[in-house]
């Protein structure tokens, strides 16, 4: 008897409290800013960007690193009278790593965010890349996958995997004593990251005359004994690392422990300082090397100085992460100078954003991305420089600078597929 | 009498209310809880195959991701453009791309039911278990069909030239609110689950459903009182892995683009946590847990920037999302506290006792409750 009347009640109540909104919605919300209504995200005093990361699952500690970073640039921009005249806001939801999480907070704030920057997570991204094309939404994305070139929504910060891992290859043979003939064993997450990283060495090899011993794992493989003494007894002359910090760590141990004594480059995602401090720090400080165009936090050039006195003030019992804060520092900078540009052009909205980003073509970072930055084609990387830096236990963010931030002439010549 | 006609006649009132409001809900949802309950939708149609599975027949499978990911990609693949760069597709029509994706699934289920005959509790969790790592695997691998890691599109469901998208007709507005793709598709959403509520509902009311009920509770008497065992527990898993299936067609339809992360282990979890929320074996508690499932973090990760005192993101100490996940944990430990037949038993109790004892008992419910867990345990 009373049950209908609670429930009518309560749905009544429920439509009633999921319902405010929809007509704003329709109307105002979607695509680039129509004529004089203000674009979404931008109001008098702010201008706000989303940002979709991972707090709660695998990426945790990065998404936290990288996030410590963005904070830090943009406090320091709003500090000095923001940008446009508004002060820049991060509307940061967590995603757990799930698409479904992501599409449906993409859902909820796709209507009121200038841009996104910084989103992390490969499914995620992809997952979502109709709906940034749909809403014509800027994307600062945490990865440098070349799988979204030509996509012109997508800003990355440096140059891409494939390119990182010619330069390392291309450098060894420089420096390490690599020649024709030898092998380089790859060792490769499957997915978009790791398969970057191996389309780059497999042409690098061909062109260098080198044997690619390919080794794919999954991110849950930490133990890795029997890739390094398969690749020991294949007397592979360098390792590649396409994987993150643990494998990283089991490398190097098992490579030291076996004897196998070669040099070890991995891809930015492939190291957190706090390696340093565990029992294969010794092994790291040997042999190991990232190629990225992130610089290591310790490099002596002013955009870097200036971002780790500010992160050692803000931070002082924790490291910088190369491919984290570094990254989320530098990513805010980029954006910075399109949010100016658009504001510059007076067209702060997202097509005005997109047309930003185009309109860069020799953006200098101050040394926190190597190279000088180039958005202008789609197609391509803004840059195809690396740093090559060495694993340092003393150096804050673990890790100084190997000579300078170059490109290969292979790097150059390599054409992306996309 | 007159009693129980009142009863019947506000139980009949409040159904067709329910119907109305669902129908009338895209008139006033925005687009967050238009989504939000469309994949609730999808999570409650293979959430109502998992617990025919094990709460009728006693099959406990960890195998349901698997199935629910043949049907989001058998469509994506049998719909898809022949052309795409992407990944490619055979371009059936939607309609058949639906029925071709729910059949392979039935398919793969008829393949497996040979070791779901033969394995019990636990092992043929851990069987089925098996199954989900191996559609990992190849849904990362057969790229030109699943899109590798990429994943690919899933083409909008089209029947007699209507498409369930933004576009085709583009415009269409029903009193002054725009019908997009998420308008368009709650109405397909809600059909499926109708659809798929009254075939569990007549199917558990059934010979059928009696026999296997039997096989959960005993074999051997099942098998004495002229029940073809084997063939029951095959055709048990098959149904499920249709239910399964269609569900992975409606997530592929909200979606609009499916990544291989999506189909892991943690989906196969949550399906279970769906239906011991809602109550082994009970329809009505799989559509309820699977609300529950779906809809808690998703909400919670919405409003959790409300609640005072928490961290920023990026900073040290309990941030919003972390809270959101420290309540759906909460929530799930305290359901299983307290109703430890499920939100269907807690109902259940809550009827009887507002009744008194001697009140109709739902006959949507297995009576033996605590033996289909024994045999889960066994």
């Amino acid at each position: 008897m009373k049950r209908p009347l609670i429930t009518s009640t309560c749905l009544a109540l429920a439509l009633a409290a999921t319902s405010c909104g929809k007509a704003e919605e329709q109307g105002g919300g979607g695509g680039a800013g129509g004529g004089a209504a203000a674009a979404p995200g931008v109001t008098e005093d702010t201008i706000t960007l989303g940002s979709l990361m991972d707090l709660t699952a695998v990426f945790a500690a990065n998404s936290r690193s990288i996030l410590q970073g963005a904070n830090l640039y943009w406090d320091s921009v709003n500090a000095d009278g923001g940008v446009c005249g508004r002060n820049v806001e991060l509307d940061v939801q967590d995603h757990g790593y799930d698409p479904q999480q992501a599409v449906s907070l993409y859902q909820t704030m796709s209507g009121n965010v200038l841009a996104i920057a910084p989103v992390l997570g490969s499914s995620v991204i992809t997952a979502l890349r109709s709906s940034f094309e749909e809403d014509d939404m800027l994307v600062g994305m945490a990865a440098w996958t070349s799988d979204v070139l030509p996509d012109p929504n997508f800003q990355i910060t440096g140059t891409t995997y494939d390119v990182e891992t010619i330069n390392a290859i291309d450098w060894l043979t420089r420096e390490q004593g690599l020649q024709s003939g030898d092998s380089i064993g790859v060792v490769y997450f499957e997915g978009d990251f790791g398969g970057s990283s191996l389309r780059g060495a497999e042409y690098a090899a061909e062109e260098l005359g080198l044997t690619v011993v390919p080794h794919q794992i999954k991110p849950s493989d930490t133990d890795l004994s029997a890739q390094v003494n398969a690749m020991a007894n294949d007397g592979v002359d360098a390792i590649i690392v396409a994987a993150a910090s643990p494998q990283t760590a089991s490398i190097a141990s098992v490579a030291q422990s076996i004897g196998l004594d070669v040099p070890i480059v991995g891809n930015a995602p492939a190291f957190t300082p706090n390696l340093m401090d565990t029992p294969a720090g010794p092994a790291l400080e040997q042999n190991f090397y990232t190629s990225t165009s992130m610089a290591p936090p310790s490099l002596q050039e002013e955009g870097v100085t200036e971002f780790l006195s500010a992160y050692e003030a803000e931070y002082p019992d924790e490291e910088p992460i190369q491919n984290g804060a570094m990254y989320g520092y530098a990513s805010a900078q980029i954006m910075h100078e399109v949010l100016t540009r658009a504001c510059d052009e007076d067209n702060l909205t997202r097509e005005g954003l997109q047309d930003a980003l185009r309109s860069i073509t020799d953006y200098e970072s101050g040394g926190t991305v190597a190279g000088v930055l180039d958005y202008s084609d789609p197609a391509v990387p803004p840059t195809r420089e690396v740093y090559i830096s060495k694993a340092d236990g003393t150096a804050p963010g673990g890790l100084t600078a190997v000579g300078d931030a170059f490109s290969s002439d292979l790097a150059e010549a390599y054409e992306f597929t996309g | 009498m007159s009693r129980q006609q009142t009863v019947r006649l506000a139980r009949r009132l409040a159904l067709v209310a329910l119907v109305v409001v669902a129908l009338a809900a895209p008139l006033s949802l925005r687009a967050f809880w238009l989504q939000s309950g469309l994949f609730a939708m999808a999570a409650i149609i293979s959430a109502i195959g998992l617990t025919l599975l094990v709460g009728r027949s006693g099959q406990l499978s960890l195998g349901h991701a698997f199935f629910v990911a043949i049907g989001a990609y058998g469509y994506s693949y049998l719909a898809g453009d022949p052309g795409s760069p992407l990944a490619s597709g055979l371009g059936w029509p939607p309609v058949l791309a639906l029925l071709g994706a729910v059949l392979a699934a039935a398919l793969a289920g008829a393949l497996f039911s040979p070791i779901s005959g033969r394995l019990r509790g636990i092992y043929l969790g851990l069987a089925s278990l098996g199954l989900v790592f191996l559609g990992q695997h190849i849904l990362f691998n057969a790229t030109p069909v699943t899109g590798g890691y990429n994943g690919r599109n899933a083409e909008p469901f089209r029947i007699f030239g209507f498409t369930f998208g933004d576009s085709n007709p583009a415009d269409l507005v029903v009193l002054g609110v725009r019908y997009g793709e998420l308008e368009r598709l709650w109405y397909l959403g809600l059909l499926f689950v109708a659809v798929a509520w009254w075939c569990a509902h007549n199917l558990v009311r059934s010979r059928p459903g009696r026999a296997l009920a039997t096989i959960r509770d005993s074999e051997v008497a099942a098998g004495v009182m002229g029940v073809n065992v084997a063939r029951f527990k095959a055709a048990a898993f098959i149904v499920s892995s249709m239910y399964a299936a269609l569900g992975g067609v409606l997530m592929a339809l909200v979606f609009g683009r499916i990544v291989p992360e999506s189909f892991g282990l943690l989906m196969s979890v949550e399906f279970l946590v769906m239906i011991v929320i809602g109550g082994i074996g009970s329809v009505g508690g799989a559509v309820a847990g699977a609300v529950f499932v779906t809809l808690l973090p998703l909400v919670l990760n919405r409003y959790s920037d409300l609640l005072p005192l928490l961290a920023q993101p990026g900073t040290s100490g309990i941030s919003a999302a972390d809270l959101s996940r420290i309540i759906y944990g909460l929530a799930i430990i305290l359901i299983l506290l307290f109703a430890h037949d499920g939100l269907a038993g807690l109902a259940r109790r809550l009827r009887t006792s507002r009744r008194g004892a001697d009140g109709p008992t739902d006959p949507d419910h297995p009576m033996s409750e605590p033996s289909t867990t024994k045999e889960l345990a066994r």
